[in-house]
């Protein structure tokens, strides 16, 4: 019996040796409690604040059109349609991320302004790191209060009981702390970097934003400093090529100021972006450049198209700013390896590696769904768009600096504080597109110095300058024209039988009218609607409420002191 | 009294203590006296009907009935009249009196259970009547040769080296006879070497041994297969059903049998009340399904915890459901308590086959068949397609002049012609009938071999199985091995060595979705050239060549598992056991997508575009993951008795670790599609990972079962746990539970009737926890990351790190409360069984992710808050009786719950379901609906979504406002209400069993009483801005083309982009109920006569049909199963042949 007890005995204790630990750490992850304690794991925590998650812009190169610049096919996005409710993806995400990224600003500041890291890291490098870390608290409060108005401040790490007593902060004390946030950024973060050395945000890039912030908000005294001392810097200039700044080949330039890098090789990719490569390319052709857009386009004579004389309705290209063709393709060149035609009679189409005819896809004649108006994207895309599985690694531009002086220029104006600096800022951007000095005469440089003429120009300006990039559509909010721009018909030409007997046949293609151009300098189409020789798409509709996003749903559900904006 | 009648008393007296001296002289090798319980046995009720019978049948029909064995010498009753008489309920004893008194045999209680009878002339009260040779009393011949007799000695136990205790050992065609002791032990006197011993015990199968010239028998008793069903398998252990006290619901392998289902979750539906299983379709008969017992409880996982042979595995399906013996759910707190960590959502207990003594079979199983979907929903050809498309258009477009905005007139006009003759340039693509193959194949084999000795017992089973995909390059296939083998050293040492090895394979295309994208593509894209060469759809979306050409996902899952337990007795009663068990899983992932490129319909060298979804490039990716568990355990389980007193007591030690690894790695841009190996591959376009958690926990768990007179049951448990997941300080909990029950048919007042032939209420408390939540809740993780930035003007990446989510030091164990009152009741001398169960079920510290406010900028963490309140019903009939030669038997079940959120703290948003203070869980949450606006006037004084809402679209009504009172707007803020509940209510499921010679049939059906579904999946059109729209939709939407009364009558809002997200965002209008009625499974089966199959050596064959998911009634649109897209109606036919 004794035995027996004691072989029970035994294999109890050889069992209980076997047993592990109840204290299991995380194997993959470092737990949240024991980093931010030293300066390599202060600066991932920095690094983290570059992701380009935190980064969205309001257009990118998905088909989520918020603006007149372009649109997809027949369908619209909330913003278009007038249908935005406070459960709209698209603003969720960007009140979500912008707080994430600020909330780990946040915690990163903690950090490093806490008595460990004060003792471990020397005071200069310290004010670098806090200076990055508030010109992105900054850049991301900027844009939440561009969208929507009132927002939540806080710079501490806020605790989930903390938060239910938070509500939304006045503006005007959010823009201070703004300020305040950029100005110690300007402050301190180095003026550039070694080419060696890895490139993260400059003083420039703090100037840039808040700049853009001060815009926006029609803070022009600050907006036209900021860009004044972000042109003072001279480390940027214009980059010598317009349509070769937007190519994926082209890596950090001299005139971008703040971008976020993509890679194929690091997996940092926009696409599959078949919806913008043409059919005859292989892709969809589905996301187009609007009328509005291309019809904004002056011409060669700094004339808009209904007042030129140079302007030819069935020549649609001719004689237009340079970057009407290096923003939209022209018809009978070539592209993706086609010469483009939407005439419906072009039923063949060269394609250029075997110099032989073949259908023609990218027209209605041929393909139901070729561009529904005749337009398709040139900015940006060239031939490498078709390797890699149509995943392209273009360089994601925050700011650059023609947009510095176009805000520059747009700020002073506003201040009726016309001067030559102001007509040098903007002509420095249109010399550019016609790859001229500024001060040649072979180019239609600015003029006016009369308020209203030049804030068109000026308009006119951005428009061409900085098209598809995401920047249009806070132009028409702080315009307060997307209650036009956005209020009516998408239009594109008539399906491919009417076409050729009402347009082609008639020797009436492209364009049987032109628009008219109004005080904004947008295309108005009512009158060629009229004749039935356009096809209206789809209806925009605008309502006032827009011009601010809704807070998220579930913000005003659980936390009674949040208010939702007017008019949700 | 009588001096005479003190005479005979006292001649009563000392001849029945003669016969007791006797008797213990018989039986002296009975060291262990087990306390008679004598009175009790004879106080048994039977129900008796002869017709010119023997009284052989009557001493056995009441064997039938109690469990009393009688024994006695052939010639007792030889030669006896035939006997007819009619017993309704009586004793045992009277019915014994009343028949053997008057003929002269009296009988005697031996042991717990075992009467003998002997012939007395002389006794009882019939001595007067048979006055004539009554002093001349015989006595029991067994006393005849007892100096001449050779003893026999030996242990009696079951097949898993269980000693048994109180089983009687009689030598054969005599009324001698002993039983055994606690330690198993008998010993009796043979009269020669050709004497037999039969040994019986119940629940087992008697065996009779013929003595020769051994001294020495120890033998091992097989468990009576018909007896099975009164034993449940229990929380480390088993019970008598008669003395559970919790509500356990239990299976065996029959059922399995007849439902002949791939997956075990799929068998378990509607087999059980209180178990809810709700299948997903998209992968047929291959899929799993999700097990809810008693509802949910949990907001997190409510997954139940499954345990095979002891040992917690995933899920159910990692069992060959032919290798199972027995399936038992433990519903309430009281049973499931033992596992208590974890129990929350109930304890699937699953036990498989094992071999038993003096036992060798091979049985081989064949099945065939096929799968083909139950049914499938129509949509539009091309010509109404573009139709409905231009009206669709014209709405958004402001319905200006040109009714033709995307598809011209030319085009529409004589469309279907002129897809007659140019199919290229008009096509009229069915995308479900091209792809959908009209069934899929499906093919098994299953060998089993069972052999056991005294020593060794083996059960070793593999089978393979295969079966097809209703669409090319998808298929599965699985095999399963085990191996059972249980030793038996001597009477102190037993152990057992399991094994088993699951591999499962699955192949699917690359391409994504396969039954989604059917059904959205739109006719109007071509899949084929007319030459047979694949066309670039949609613009590269062509579902169909993308499924065949595209590459192919291949999922292997190996597993790897054993258990070893020794087992040690040391003293009478107690039995510990140390038991270890490691499971590995070693899986692997081979993806290979293949570029697939179109080229135009005239010109088979003008690419037209790669084929998209699932990627664009040729790409690998292989990935890996290995996990390890291992568990172990340390038991003692001691039984005693004590007068009328039966206790057990368990004791135990558990701990359990399970780490899991994976990496992964792959290469893209392929130039040839050829070769899947990552090494073909170019270098430059190559990517890789890896990761690794950890998780364990440790308890001690107890129980404690009395009984008394086995009549009044006791039970309690208690559990301790600490779990890896949570903070040192916040770690352990402790789950206890009581239970007891009361068999009222033992109960005086209860034995005067035939009714009921057996009643018991049972009411059990307990509390549960649930802990899984992820690996580390109570720390704040850091999460990696890449940067991209500049350096050489070039972009490099930098390694990032933030904190995403808050640290909860604090959170512990979530806990379940459940209150259980149940009754069990038998009628009709069994013939009709009815359990029935009330619950309650409150879960306190709920696991949640209540939303946060989202500018925190964290995830929302789990947290412990909020109460969940659960009430439900669970109730069980059968009734089994046979008419002639026709055995059958019918069962139904029934099971209602509702949960109800109590204070939460918080809301938690689930898009258009929500859980909310009063809500229930995931009740659907949404706008209430007026109806489609029919007039402009209805809709410009109407408060409205926004002001693009349409005459045509939906009208909500405006509840509220940010002031609490309504405010002219609709807005998500304030307007959306609770809907009602999400989840089914009044489940059902019954089964017909009949048995007619040798044939056998089985039905099967199931179903669900009413649920609020939403109709807004089977009513999408436009998915995506090109989908097809369902052919239900045409002439029940409202349209401007058609006249008022039309309007009114429409079913469904205007079609519309621009609006859709309003219309079709959730509200009471899209709610219908989706009960439904499904005739589940119908087996058939004939098993040839054994005269037959004997002569091929066989003992049995069976050949089977089976058909299951045969078909349903309900109220969803038409071609929809209520249970979703690709639920397959299964036929197979099969057979079965042992030797």
């Amino acid at each position: 019996m004794k035995s027996k007890i004691l072989t029970a005995v035994l294999s109890i204790l050889l069992f209980a040796s076997c047993q592990n630990s109840l204290d299991l750490y995380p194997l993959a992850e470092p737990s949240a409690e024991k980093w931010y304690s030293n300066e390599t794991e202060i600066q991932l925590a920095l690094n983290d604040l570059y992701r380009i998650d935190w980064w969205q812009w309001d257009e990118d190169l998905s088909n989520n059109y918020l603006s007149d610049d372009g649109f997809y096919r027949q369908s619209l996005t909330p913003v278009k349609s007038g249908t935005i409710t406070s459960q709209w993806d698209f603003s969720t995400s960007l009140w979500r991320n912008s707080y994430k990224a600020i909330a780990r600003a946040n915690r990163a500041i903690v950090a490093l302004n806490s008595d460990v890291t004060k003792s471990k890291v020397a005071q200069s490098k310290l004010d670098i790191y806090v200076a990055e870390a508030r010109f992105h608290r900054a850049a991301q409060y900027a844009k939440l209060v561009n969208h929507f108005g009132d927002v939540v401040y806080t710079d501490q790490v806020v605790s989930i009981e903390e938060a239910y007593s938070i509500g939304r902060t006045n503006k005007k004390t959010v823009t201070t702390k703004i300020y305040e946030d950029f100005d110690f950024a300007i402050k301190n973060l180095p003026t550039s970097y070694a080419t060696t050395a890895v490139k993260r945000a400059t003083k420039g890039a703090a100037m840039g934003l808040k700049a853009r912030f001060a815009l926006y908000e029609g803070d022009f005294k600050v907006a036209a400093e900021a860009a004044k001392a972000c042109m003072d810097l001279n480390t940027f200039a214009l980059h010598t090529d317009y349509s070769n700044l937007f190519l994926q080949s082209t890596k950090n330039s001299k005139e971008v100021i703040f971008s976020i890098p993509r890679s194929l090789e690091l997996k940092q990719t926009v696409g599959p972006i078949s919806d913008i490569i043409t059919r005859n390319a292989g892709g969809f052709g589905a996301q187009n450049p609007t009328w509005d857009l291309f019809c904004s386009y002056l011409c060669t004579d700094g004339k808009t198209i209904d007042k030129s004389s140079l302007y030819d309705p069935r020549n649609p290209f001719t004689n237009r700013d340079p970057r009407c063709t290096a923003t939209i393709v022209e018809f009978g060149t070539p592209h993706l390896g086609f010469i483009y035609d939407p005439n419906p009679t072009a039923l063949q189409v060269t394609r250029l590696s075997s110099n032989t005819k073949v259908t023609n896809n990218d027209n209605r004649a041929n393909a139901q769904f070729a561009s529904f108006n005749g337009l398709v994207w040139k900015k940006r895309v060239d031939d490498s768009w078709l390797l890699n599985g149509r995943l392209i690694e273009t360089e994601h531009f925050i700011i650059r600096y023609a947009d510095i002086l176009l805000m520059y220029a747009e700020a002073k104006t506003e201040l009726n504080e016309i001067d030559d600096t102001v007509l040098a800022a903007v002509n420095a951007v249109r010399s550019r597109a016609y790859k001229v000095a500024v001060t040649a005469t072979n180019y239609p440089a600015i003029k006016t110095k009369v308020q209203a003429e030049l804030r068109r120009e000026i308009r006119m300006e951005r428009r061409m300058e900085l098209a598809s990039e995401g920047l249009r559509y806070m132009d028409i909010i702080r315009w307060k024209i997307a209650g036009k721009v956005l209020n009516r018909p998408i239009y594109g030409i008539l399906d491919p039988a009417d076409l050729k007997s009402k347009l082609v046949d008639k020797n009436l293609w492209f364009f049987a009218g032109t628009p008219s151009i109004d005080q904004d300098g947008t295309p108005d189409f009512t009158a060629m609607a009229a004749t039935g020789l356009i096809k209206n798409l789809v209806l925009t509709t605008w309502d006032d409420r827009q011009y601010l996003w809704p807070i998220p749903t579930s913000e005003i559900q659980i936390n009674t002191n949040m208010k939702q904006n007017e008019g949700y | 009294m009588t001096k005479n009648s003190t005479k005979q008393n006292f001649l009563l007296f000392m001849k029945i203590n003669l016969i007791q001296l006797i008797i213990a002289v018989v039986f002296a090798a009975n060291a262990f006296a087990i306390p008679v319980k004598a009175q009790d046995m004879l106080q048994r009720k039977v129900s008796i009907s002869l017709q010119k019978g023997s009284i052989k049948t009557l001493l056995k029909s009441i064997e039938k009935q109690t469990d009393v064995l009688f024994s006695y010498k052939k010639d007792l009753i030889a030669n006896d009249e035939p006997l007819t008489l009619e017993i309704k309920n009586e004793k045992v004893e009277d019915v014994l009196k009343k028949v053997l008194t008057p003929r002269n045999i009296s009988f005697e209680i031996v042991g717990e259970r075992q009467i003998i009878l002997i012939r007395s002339k002389s006794l009882g009260l019939d001595l007067k009547e048979n006055g004539s040779n009554q002093v001349n009393m015989t006595l029991p011949t067994i006393e005849n040769n007892v100096n001449n007799d050779i003893t026999i000695k030996g242990t009696v136990s079951d097949e898993k080296g269980e000693k048994l205790p109180g089983v009687s050992v009689i030598l054969k065609g005599t009324s001698r006879g002993s039983t055994t002791n606690v330690d198993g032990e008998y010993s009796i006197a043979v009269t020669d070497s050709k004497s037999i011993l039969v040994f019986s015990f119940v629940g087992f199968q008697a065996q009779e041994i013929t003595v020769g010239n051994q001294t020495k028998i120890n033998i091992s008793l097989k468990i009576d297969s018909k007896a099975l069903d009164e034993v449940v398998v229990v929380g480390y252990g088993v019970q008598k059903k008669k003395d559970l006290t919790g509500a356990v619901s239990s299976i065996d392998s029959e059922m399995f049998k007849e439902r002949k289902e791939t997956q075990v979750a799929q068998a378990l539906q509607g087999a059980m009340s209180g178990v809810m299983v709700t299948r997903s379709g998209a992968n047929g008969s291959m899929g799993g399904a999700t097990i809810r017992i008693r509802g949910v409880t949990t907001i997190g996982d409510s997954n139940p915890l499954v345990i095979v042979d002891g040992v917690p595995v995933a899920d159910v399906n990692q069992v060959n459901p032919n290798d199972i013996e027995n399936l038992s759910v433990l519903k309430d707190a009281a049973s499931a308590s033992i596992y208590g960590s974890r129990a929350a959502s109930g304890v699937i207990l699953i036990t498989t086959k094992r071999a038993k003594t003096d036992q060798a079979s091979i049985q081989y199983n064949y099945e065939n068949g096929f799968d083909k979907p139950t049914q499938l929903p129509d949509y539009m050809r091309a010509s109404r397609y573009m139709e409905l498309v231009n009206e669709l258009r014209w709405n958004d477009a402001g319905n200006g002049a040109n009714k033709f905005p995307t598809f011209s007139q030319d085009l529409l006009n004589n469309y279907d012609q002129k897809h007659q003759t140019d199919p290229n340039k008009y096509p009229d693509t069915d995308w479900m009938a091209l792809t959908l193959n009209k069934m899929a194949r499906r093919e098994a084999h299953s060998i089993s071999v069972i052999g056991g000795s005294k020593f060794v017992k083996s059960n070793a089973s593999i089978r393979y199985e295969k079966l097809g995909g209703f669409y090319e390059n998808k298929d599965y296939g699985r095999i399963f091995l085990r191996s059972n083998n249980d030793f038996t050293i001597n009477k102190f040492i037993g152990g057992t060595v399991d094994f088993n090895f699951k591999r499962t394979n699955t192949n699917d295309p690359t391409a994504n979705d396969p039954l989604g994208r059917i059904r959205i593509s739109s006719p109007i894209y071509p899949a084929l050239w007319a030459d047979g060469r694949i066309a670039d759809g949609k613009a590269g979306e062509n579902v169909y060549a993308k499924i065949k050409y595209g590459g192919t996902n291949n999922n292997n899952f190996n597993q790897v598992g054993g258990r070893i337990a020794l087992d040690l007795k040391p003293i009478d009663g107690l039995k510990l056991s140390a038991i270890l068990a490691p499971i590995f899983d070693f899986n692997n992932q081979k993806r290979f997508n293949k570029q697939v490129d179109a080229y135009s319909a005239d010109n088979p060298n003008q690419f037209a575009a790669t084929l998209i979804s699932g990627g664009l490039t040729t790409r690998l990716d292989e990935n890996r993951s290995t996990n390890y568990s291992l568990t172990t355990q340390l038991l003692g389980n001691y039984i005693k008795t004590i007068g009328k007193s039966d206790f057990t007591a368990l004791i135990g030690y558990e701990n359990y670790y399970y780490k899991g690894e994976s990496m992964g790695a792959s290469r893209d841009q392929y130039l040839f599609d050829t070769y899947p190996f990552l090494n073909q591959g170019p270098a430059a376009l190559r990517d890789n990972f890896g990761t690794a958690f950890e998780t364990a926990y440790r308890s001690q768990f107890g129980r404690i079962t009395y009984s008394y007179n086995t009549k009044y049951l006791l039970q309690a448990n208690v559990r301790r746990d600490g779990s890896s997941r949570f903070n040192k300080d916040y770690r352990w909990g402790v789950f206890p539970s009581i239970s007891a029950g009361w068999v009222m048919t033992e109960e005086g007042f209860m034995q005067k009737q035939n009714l009921i032939s057996f009643l018991k209420l049972r009411a059990s408390w307990g509390t549960l926890g649930n802990e899984r939540i992820g690996n580390y809740p109570s720390f704040g993780i850091i999460s990696f990351g890449n940067a991209l930035f500049y350096q050489n003007n070039v972009a490099i990446a930098q390694q990032t790190a933030a904190q995403v989510q808050y640290a909860i030091k604090d959170i512990s164990w979530e806990k379940t409360a459940s209150t259980d009152l149940g009754v069990d009741a038998y009628f009709l001398k069994n013939k009709l069984r009815f359990t029935g169960d009330v619950y309650y079920k409150q879960t306190k510290d709920m696991l949640l992710a209540l939303q946060i406010p989202i500018f925190v900028g964290f995830e929302n963490p789990n947290q412990n808050t909020g109460i969940m309140e659960t009430k439900g019903i669970d109730l069980d009939l059968g009734w089994t009786d046979n008419i002639g030669k026709l055995k059958y038997s019918v069962s139904a079940n029934l099971s209602q719950f509702k949960s109800i959120m109590g204070d939460l703290g918080g809301t938690e948003f689930l898009g258009s379901k929500i859980k909310k203070k009063g809500s229930q869980f995931d009740e659907w949450y949404g706008y209430k609906s007026e109806g489609i606006y029919q007039t402009q006037e209805d809709l410009n004084n109407s408060p409205k979504l926004s002001n693009t809402v349409k005459v045509g679209d939906l009208k909500y009504t405006d509840i509220s406002g940010p002031n609490g009172v309504p405010d002219g707007k609709i807005s998500p803020e304030y307007d959306r209400v609770l809907l009602g509940g999400s989840l089914p209510q009044w489940m059902y499921g019954g089964n017909v069993r009949l048995e007619y010679g040798n044939f056998d049939l089985g039905i099967t059906f199931q179903g669900i009483g009413y649920q609020q579904v939403s109709n807004l999946d089977y009513t999408d059109y436009n998915a995506e801005n090109w989908g097809v729209f369902p052919v239900y939709l045409d002439g029940n939407t409202w349209s401007v083309n058609n006249t008022p009364d039309q309007n009114l009558a429409a079913k469904y809002p205007r079609y519309t982009e621009t609006n859709k997200g309003f219309n079709r965002t959730q509200s009471d209008f899209w709610l219908f109920n989706g009960g439904y009625f499904r005739l589940k499974n119908i087996a058939l089966g004939y098993t040839i006569p054994k005269n037959i199959s004997s002569k091929i050596m066989s003992n049995n064959i069976r050949f089977y049909v089976n058909a299951s998911d045969v078909f349903t009634v309900n109220k969803y649109p038409k071609g929809w199963d209520p249970e979703g897209f690709g639920i397959v109606t299964t036929v197979i036919g099969g057979f079965n042949i042992s030797f």
